[in-house]
């Protein structure tokens, strides 16, 4: 070969290779620009972003499936996702909470989804007719809506708990959803509600230092535990949400913080004793059970994984484990299904059982300590009765209230369960020798409850009155709030994203 | 010496090959840093996505328990010894490479049987005492057979990727958790100020 055609010959590869380097150049680029758009959110979500739907945008799978716990056609042995009138179930119920907001209306608690339509609904939350109107405090709205996040962080934490229940219905429309866990910027898990970064505080604990696996069950515990508000601190006559937590997290050491702070949610209408409401201390119970120590978290049973196509990812349709046993009992246990329902209505319904005599004993108390007052009692030989029917009334409430207690931690339960008994017998006993005392040497009558109507025309509830009052805020209120609250949302941008 | 004198340019060329030889280097730099090449000396399960086409596998992988305790190289390279470990990525490296660059990637990504060796004999590393159980070994017939002739997946078939990965079929789903690992931090900064300006109040 001549040394022109050598020449030309490496001229000519060298283009080539310098050809190809740049054509790989390219692809990469390419590529990568493609990587840009597959597998990459649609929207920018705002820190503060409220509305369920906008966060749908860039995860359907999971978006969908939190629409599916409007589901309501499950039912188990105790609970399920329908809307279940418990007082009619149970009127036992409507003489313990005399005098409270629960002998009004309680129903089981159905999907988030309906977190806002429920507490629209329920006579709990009374007929307000406008701002500063209405039986409860704006405290009321805290778990029920990614906006309460938004709003305290727009005006303060305090400021949030200020005012009235009535006075946030337009800003708070959104059911519990996407930004009550997830961070907007990283999806992680996270914190939304102040109460349980105090409350953990308040045990030494950070939440800083959780795990994951921990942040699973944590994310729940800002609203599924037990709670006060506190009128006294931080700030005066604002009802602060509180866990009570302080001494721990068992009945008892919250029924001793309650104690030496001498809080009460309400004066019993019959007994007149300071009573304590236990409200769904859910974490608290679960904490003590088996799972639990297994370190087996919320999610990975009311939030197992989930396939469509080859997407795995966790189902957000929250809902009771027994509803979809095979994504998640039957992960760890080989069981049929029949079979592990079967141990799970077996511990359900032995410690039922106990619950509803329990009840009886607490109901008989109330009517023989409203028959003591009757006969003439005095504050100082009642004051001890009443503590003793506080205190039962307590531990019958915190084993009832969390819903899963009998399933979640079954032996503590009972434990609790039959503690109460024991207290309730105590004042009972202490109620039969003052109502001797005071003359009276025979049985007081048990009440005729025998339905929810009986056992509020017992207590003396306006139930009628309360209805007509419910159906006109449904009418005029509720709607004039939906409708402001789409108007202020519909100004609200969405980012989209490349 | 014949060789290297064929090469070095005479001394009137040299400052035009330095800048040609600069131009190649450059691009061969520049080509690195955008297919971000460092990263798969690393350990990174990440490194496997710098390819989308990987991102089925990564997902899959990511919800399942292998997660905690192990990664892609873990199971995809052997460890039989260290030359081996780095010969055998390079190649499965390269071939990736190649493929996908040809576009000549498939819909599903299956193993070919270099690879499913070495997986086969990761299964083993780690599980080894649950494979090889003396009481098995008497009691079931063909036990040996059924553990050294067949691979783990046959039965186990969702370990740890599930049986549907087709890009097709992952459709759109986006995977926040190279970012969750980075998030150490649970209470957002809102709550931390308003906590803290809280107790100075008091």
């Amino acid at each position: 070969m001549n040394k022109t055609g050598r020449n030309w010959l490496l001229f000519g590869v060298t283009a080539i290779v310098v050809f190809l380097l740049g054509m790989l150049a390219s692809t990469i680029t390419n590529r990568k620009t493609e990587a840009r758009f597959a597998y990459q959110p649609l929207v920018e979500i705002d820190e503060n972003e409220a509305r369920n739907s906008v966060w749908g945008e860039n995860f359907p799978r999971q978006y969908q499936s939190w629409l599916q716990t409007t589901d309501s056609t499950f039912k188990s042995y105790l609970n399920g996702n329908k809307l279940v009138d418990m007082l009619e179930e149970d009127p036992n119920l409507v003489v313990l909470w005399a005098g409270y907001g629960f002998s009004k209306d309680y129903n089981q608690p159905r999907g988030h989804m309906y977190a806002i339509e429920d507490i629209h609904n329920t006579l709990r939350t009374g007929a307000p007719t406008g701002e500063g109107t209405g039986p409860m405090p704006s405290t009321c709205w805290t778990c029920k809506s990614p906006d309460v996040p938004r709003l305290m962080n727009e005006k303060g934490i305090a400021e949030f708990y200020s005012g009235k229940w009535a006075d946030k219905g337009t800003e708070v429309v959104n059911p519990i959803g996407c930004a009550d866990c997830h961070d907007a910027k990283t999806m992680s898990l996270k914190i939304s509600r102040p109460a349980l970064v105090e409350g953990l505080k308040a045990m030494g604990k950070d939440v800083n230092q959780a795990t994951h696996q921990e942040m699973r069950s944590l994310v729940c515990a800002q609203c599924h535990v037990e709670y006060y508000f506190n009128k006294k601190e931080p700030k005066e006559g604002v009802p602060y949400l509180t866990f009570p937590w302080k001494n721990g997290m068992s009945v008892e050491a919250m029924e001793k913080y309650y104690d030496e702070m001498e809080f009460k949610d309400w004066t019993h209408k019959i007994s007149k004793a300071p009573m304590l409401k236990a409200q769904h201390p859910g974490y608290e119970v679960w904490s003590e059970g088996i799972h639990a120590k297994r370190n087996v978290s919320c999610a990975d049973c009311h939030m197992p994984y989930k396939t469509e196509g080859g997407q795995k990812f966790t189902d957000h349709k929250i809902q009771s484990p027994l509803n979809n046993i095979a994504n998640s009992c039957q992960v760890c246990h080989r069981e049929d299904a029949e079979k592990l329902i079967e141990n799970v209505y077996s511990n359900q319904s032995k410690i039922k059982e106990n619950q509803l005599k329990l009840e009886e004993l607490l109901v008989s108390a109330h009517v023989e300590a409203g028959k003591a007052w009757e006969l003439g009692a005095t504050e100082e030989q009642m004051k001890d009765i009443l503590m003793d029917i506080r205190h039962a009334q307590w531990r019958w409430d915190y084993s009832v209230a969390s819903h899963g207690g009998s399933f979640h931690a079954p032996v503590e339960i009972g434990r609790v369960v039959s503690s109460a008994i024991v207290i309730a017998q105590e004042s009972r006993l202490k109620l039969s020798r003052l109502l001797s005392e005071l003359g009276w040497n025979k049985p007081v009558p048990f009440p005729d409850i025998s339905t929810k109507e009986k056992a509020q025309d017992f207590i003396g509830l306006p139930h009628e009155k309360l209805k007509k009052e419910k159906e006109e805020f449904k009418k005029n209120l509720v709607p004039k709030w939906l409708k402001e609250a789409k108007e202020r949302e519909s100004k609200l941008a969405v980012k989209t994203k490349s | 010496m014949s060789l290297l004198k064929r090469i070095i340019p005479p001394k009137k060329w040299r400052i035009p090959v330095i800048i040609l030889a600069g131009i190649f280097v450059g691009t061969g730099f520049f080509i690195m840093k955008e297919s971000n090449v460092v990263a798969y000396l690393s350990d990174d399960p990440r490194a496997c996505i710098n390819c989308h086409v990987m991102t089925p596998e990564y997902i899959t992988w990511d919800h399942s328990s292998h997660r905690e305790v192990a990664s892609c190289n873990d199971c995809h390279v052997p460890h039989d010894n260290v030359f081996n470990t780095y010969y055998f990525k390079a190649k499965d490296g390269l071939y990736h490479a190649s493929i996908f660059t040809l576009r000549m990637e498939p819909q599903t990504i299956t193993m070919r049987e270099a690879s499913e060796r070495v997986v086969q004999q990761n299964c083993i590393r780690c599980h080894e005492n649950q494979v090889t159980d003396a009481r098995m070994e008497g009691a079931v017939d063909n036990h040996k057979e059924n553990r050294t002739e067949r691979t783990c997946w046959e039965c186990h078939q969702e370990t740890p990727h599930g049986s549907v990965k087709s890009l097709s079929s992952v459709g759109f789903q986006i995977e926040p958790s190279p970012l969750r690992t980075r998030q150490k931090l649970f209470v957002p900064g809102w709550i931390k100020r308003e906590l803290e300006t809280k107790k100075n109040k008091n």
